[in-house]
């Protein structure tokens, strides 16, 4: 049940007003400044006046003699920053794992790069840094260069104790199922999985620190590149927070050109994942077919834009490039197309005993569960947790598409590839109204080089779930923190959960089926 | 005194070489097949059409470096292969290919037992090797192996029997004449008792480890299966180890069920037409099989054991029981 | 003998696909390679699960600290004759991001690489090119049987050949020498 009525701000004003300054229309819906543990008092009271709450991100950001620590906490209707700061000698904080347990990687996060100390949380080793990287160094501070970091030697790999007869098998950086490296050691007990305990980092660019050295327009190309397959999201975020900093209007028929081209991202993107899913479970042909009818959709990209995978349309001020009004009728008819296939793949779905057998009943995610995990996407509202960016809080042109919230209720491996596939559909639907009704006019505006000194977070819904930027400059040519929180990172720790229990032979579906993108997760 | 005709029929026709071209050609139309279901090609330019792609792999293999891994069992990695291959090669010999089979005897009275016993032997000298290969992947799946091939072993055994008591017989050449009606005609067991070949080519899907029983070679978890740590000539003879399998269990299909090698003689040496009806029998249930491989995904290990447990082996003894009644009460008045 | 065996060896390449802290860019293209549009089996291509079982490795992204050391076992297990294809820009030289703190910067820090597909990321056709042009490159040219004429033409061309490199020594470097005096003249002069 939602709670769409309740004004989150005036909850905490009453509760903790005195204690607390609240700037509104920071960071959000308002920017709630607190000191010594008090984040842990906001949260409390958030979470008791609406169960939707959950945590998007948290980011740190060195601020010189102190190191912030930003809670982004989103509701059912509004999104609430919670700022704190630690002194650098002494960086600790309270943890809000026992509040919110999906906080935990982020927390972890935090610690890695900046070395803020979470008391009651506290990472061991490294999440996202190799193995030889030096102790006590943390990349993000700005006392850091990225080039002048001597490793240590990688310690010797310890062998696991004997745990009787509990086999742990490594599903290794190198691995057929897995597109990207990274490590899983799932312990199974016979055939069942006791815990899996994972690994990231193999994919870590340091795209963060990199991006605090580059100009803001090579930073788009960059972040691009955190991820192939959601590129033009990436983009689109950071480009969306820095115009809200410099306070752009963007003109009427770049929010339109930009839907689409999201849209087709969207597109292209769940129909790897559907295709991808039937690779894992042994279904070769399925593969091919998804990935067949994928390329008119590679097409369409390159038509509009260029070049098959990296679209790069997105600009600060707008979109580099006009869709020609010559090309749109072969845009439609390539929907069209695509959208005859969709009744045989339902079906498929629908009635395939094979499919049926290895996607029923397997990674079931409650929706509680969901909720305290935060998790975001097509897991959410497989499980019934209906969230989408889109709709819940809509940006460029979205407000003023119809389309429907694809929400699914079993919450097993077979919901969530239907949420997929009915969003599909709904995105040829997004895609030909907007091509419909594109208004007329200019596609990008100029914006001055220099970016005035402040700070702003977007969040947009990419085909893995809600994607978040935070932006801060400082008055330069080059950003002074840019920081990301990708999907699949809010997503991973409901995989370490659902996993539990089921047959090892249902790892590769389950992982699959929140479709992980480790590039994403590790930038 | 050496029979050099005896020598040439176990070298070349119907023996080794034969069989050896007969697995490359029946991996061939296993590729196509898949690949143009699949939308797509398939192999293309190794030799016509792609008719040499097994052999240019499997000579690639051959030359290829042999590691062995320091803490592999020796003996059993290093001659496992080898003679799995040798021994499905040998079943292979008793089944009538020309009329006669490669030891041109007549057969005799239980070498149905014979060749399934031979066919598991060599199933369990896969699991040997993949167990000898010092890899938890290895290992797991060779555990997989063992499970599913002694499991479905059972109803096989059960549903070769039906044809021998409907033949009443348990030599391969009496059941793959047919069984003579009383009006004189032999007709093959297919159609006498349909259920049994449909069981039967399931539980042949089982036995050949082709999808949807394909659990051990399940590449999304246990990277390479059995031969993971294979390389080079050892690899080679592994892969020719399961084509030649699909070959054996198709052969056995079309001896039991399909009427094996006789067929209609139109002119000159019957010999000839026996091998072409035979061959031509044999890649229809290669492509039957490949059919269902390709439509399916992959089940569990738990679903393929509930499968075999709950739903193969009770079919089997009906099918059993259903035959013994029919061929007490109603074939002999038909 | 040799010629089946290269035969065999250039019909048959088996593959085995790393990724090493790539974007996914690449290795969506890489996929896309086994699809109906462009169909890699043709050329008897086969993706192939295990490390032992491959003989070319192709390698995509800039190489990360934690993927360094994995690459490098990946790349050992693999057996004799083995080759190494880097695609894609941060495969070649780290691309994008050069210079960042966790990034080694392209394969060839690591393992010896036979061919490099730039890119970001290079289209299907264009790894496909690559590979085919890794294969022809196994296959060497066969010499060409040469008539008399042509034979003696290119006897003559050798002979002018060797005289001509012992004559230019001395006129080259006195006319390096010359072009060095005259660069030098005009900043001395300054």
């Amino acid at each position: 049940m939602s709670n769409n009525n309740i004004d989150i701000v005036k909850v905490i004003q009453s509760k903790l007003g005195d204690k607390v300054q609240i700037q509104l229309g920071q960071l959000g819906t308002a920017a709630i400044n607190v000191s010594n543990g008090l984040h842990r008092e906001v949260l409390k009271a958030m979470l008791e006046a609406d169960e939707k709450t959950g945590l998007t991100a948290i980011s740190g950001v060195d601020l010189g003699t102190t190191l912030g620590v930003l809670y982004h906490v989103h509701t059912s209707n509004a999104f609430v920053t919670i700022r704190a700061e630690v002194p650098k000698d002494n960086p600790k904080i309270q943890t809000i794992v026992d509040l919110i347990p999906g906080a935990a990687f982020h927390e972890y996060e935090v610690s890695d790069l900046l070395g803020v100390i979470f008391v009651g949380n506290e990472l061991k080793g490294h999440l996202v840094l190799s193995e030889n990287w030096p102790e006590g160094i943390y990349p993000l501070r700005k006392d850091v260069k990225a080039t002048e970091v001597k490793l240590s030697p990688a310690p010797e790999e310890e062998k696991a104790p004997d745990i009787g007869k509990l086999v742990k098998i490594i599903i290794g950086p190198q691995h057929p199922a897995l597109l990207e490296p990274e490590k899983f050691a799932v312990t199974v007990d016979g055939e069942i999985v006791t815990k899996v305990e994972p690994r990231i980092g193999y994919v870590h660019r340091g795209i963060e620190k990199a991006s605090e050295s580059r100009t803001y327009v090579q930073d788009v190309y960059l972040v691009e590149r955190i991820c192939g397959i959601c590129n033009a999201c990436h983009a689109y975020g950071f480009v969306a927070a820095v115009e809200k900093i410099l306070k752009t209007q963007v003109p009427e028929r770049a929010k339109y050109l930009r839907v689409v081209t999201l849209e087709l991202n969207r597109l292209h993107s769940h129909l790897l994942t559907l295709g991808h899913a039937g690779l894992e479970i042994g279904y070769e042909t399925l593969f091919q077919y998804f990935w067949r009818d994928r390329e008119p959709i590679m097409d369409l990209i390159e038509l509009t834009s260029g070049n098959r995978v990296y679209a790069s349309l997105m600009t600060i001020g707008g979109v580099r490039r006009d869709i020609k009004d010559v090309d749109v009728p072969k845009i439609k008819t390539t929907l069209e197309d695509l959208r005859k296939k969709i009744p045989f793949y339902r079906q498929v779905y629908e009635n395939e005993p094979s499919i049926k057998a290895r996607m029923r009943n397997v990674g079931r995610l409650s929706r509680e569960d969901a909720i305290k995990l935060c998790v975001v996407g097509p897991v959410a509202r497989g499980s019934g947790y209906d969230i989408d960016v889109r709709k819940d809080d809509p940006y460029e042109a979205y407000g003023e598409i119809p389309f429907n919230k694809i929400v699914y209720k079993e919450g097993d491996t077979w919901a969530r590839m239907n949420v997929r596939m009915d969003e599909v559909e709904e995105s040829i639907n997004i895609i030909q109204y907007a091509l419909d009704h594109m208004p007329k006019g200019p596609f990008r505006i100029d914006v001055p080089r220099n970016v005035i000194a402040g700070e702003s977070i977007s969040r947009n819904e990419a085909p893995r779930g809600e994607l978040f930027y935070y932006v801060k400059s400082n008055g330069t040519a080059n950003p002074e923190r840019v920081k990301v929180r990708t999907p699949t990172f809010a997503n991973i720790p409901s995989f370490l959960q659902t996993a539990i229990g089921e047959n090892i032979a249902d790892v590769p579906p389950n992982f699959v089926s929140l479709d992980p993108c480790f590039s994403c997760t590790d930038r | 005194m050496i029979d050099i005709w005896l020598i040439l029929r176990i070298l070349i026709f119907p023996g080794f070489a034969f069989i050896l071209l007969l697995t490359l050609f029946c991996d061939w139309i296993e590729r196509k097949l898949e690949a143009r279901i699949q939308n797509r090609v398939g192999p293309l330019v190794a030799g016509p059409a792609g008719l040499f792609q097994p052999l240019a792999d499997f000579i690639k293999l051959l030359t290829k470096e042999d590691i062995e891994p320091r803490d592999a069992k020796k003996t059993v990695f290093k001659f496992a292969p080898l003679v799995a291959f040798t021994i499905m090669v040998f079943a292979i010999c008793f089944l009538p290919i020309d009329g006669a089979s490669v030891l041109s005897t007549g057969g005799f009275s239980g070498d149905l037992i014979v060749i399934l016993t031979f066919s598991t032997v060599a199933s369990f000298l896969l699991f040997l090797s993949g167990w000898a290969s010092a890899n938890p992947y290895g290992t797991i799946s060779s555990a997989r192996v063992l499970t599913q091939f002694l499991g479905y072993d059972i109803p096989l055994f059960l549903i070769a029997l039906t044809p021998a008591f409907i033949v009443g017989s348990l030599s391969i050449f009496n059941i793959a004449s047919g069984f003579t009606l009383a009006s004189g005609q032999l007709v093959p067991i297919i159609l006498l008792a349909p259920w049994a070949f449909v069981l039967f080519i399931i539980t042949m899907q089982a036995e050949l480890e082709k999808d949807p029983f394909d659990v051990p070679d399940a590449e999304s978890e246990l990277v390479g299966g059995v031969c993971t740590e294979f390389t080079g000539a050892k690899l080679a003879f592994l892969h020719l180890t399961r084509d030649v399998q699909i070959v054996f269990g198709s052969a056995l299909v079309v001896e039991l069920f399909l009427g094996g090698p006789y067929g209609p003689v139109f002119f000159g040496v019957p010999a000839f037409w026996y091998s072409l009806w035979f061959v031509l029998k044999l890649l229809a249930v290669v492509i039957i099989t490949e059919y269902i491989t390709t439509l399916f995904a992959r089940l569990r290990i738990d679903q393929v054991l509930t499968a075999n447990w709950k739903i193969l082996l009770p079919a089997a003894i009906l099918s059993l029981m259903l035959t013994v009644i029919l061929v007490h009460w109603v074939y002999p008045l038909v | 003998m040799t010629n089946t065996v290269t035969w065999a060896r250039v019909k048959s390449p088996w593959v085995l696909h790393f990724n090493s802290g790539a974007c996914n860019g690449c290795d969506i293209e890489i996929v896309a390679l086994l699809t109906p549009k462009y169909d890699v089996e043709r050329f008897g291509v086969k993706l192939e699960p295990s490390p032992r079982h491959a003989d070319v490795l192709l390698v995509t992204g800039c190489v990360t600290q934690q993927c360094a050391e994995r690459l490098k076992r990946v790349y050992d297990q693999m057996p004799q004759p083995k080759f190494v294809v880097a695609i894609g820009a941060c495969a070649c030289s780290g691309g994008v991001f050069q210079g960042n703190y966790n990034v080694v910067g392209g394969v060839d820090k690591v393992i010896p690489v036979t061919a490099y597909i730039p890119g970001c990321p290079p289209r299907p056709e264009a790894i496909l090119d690559g590979v085919v042009k890794l294969l022809n490159a196994l296959n060497p040219p066969k010499p060409k049987k040469l008539s008399k004429q042509e034979k003696q033409a290119e006897a003559l061309k050798t002979e002018q050949a060797k005289q001509a490199v012992a004559a230019p020594e001395v006129v080259v470097a006195s006319q390096v020498v010359k072009s060095v005096i005259e660069e030098v003249k005009p900043i001395v002069k300054q």
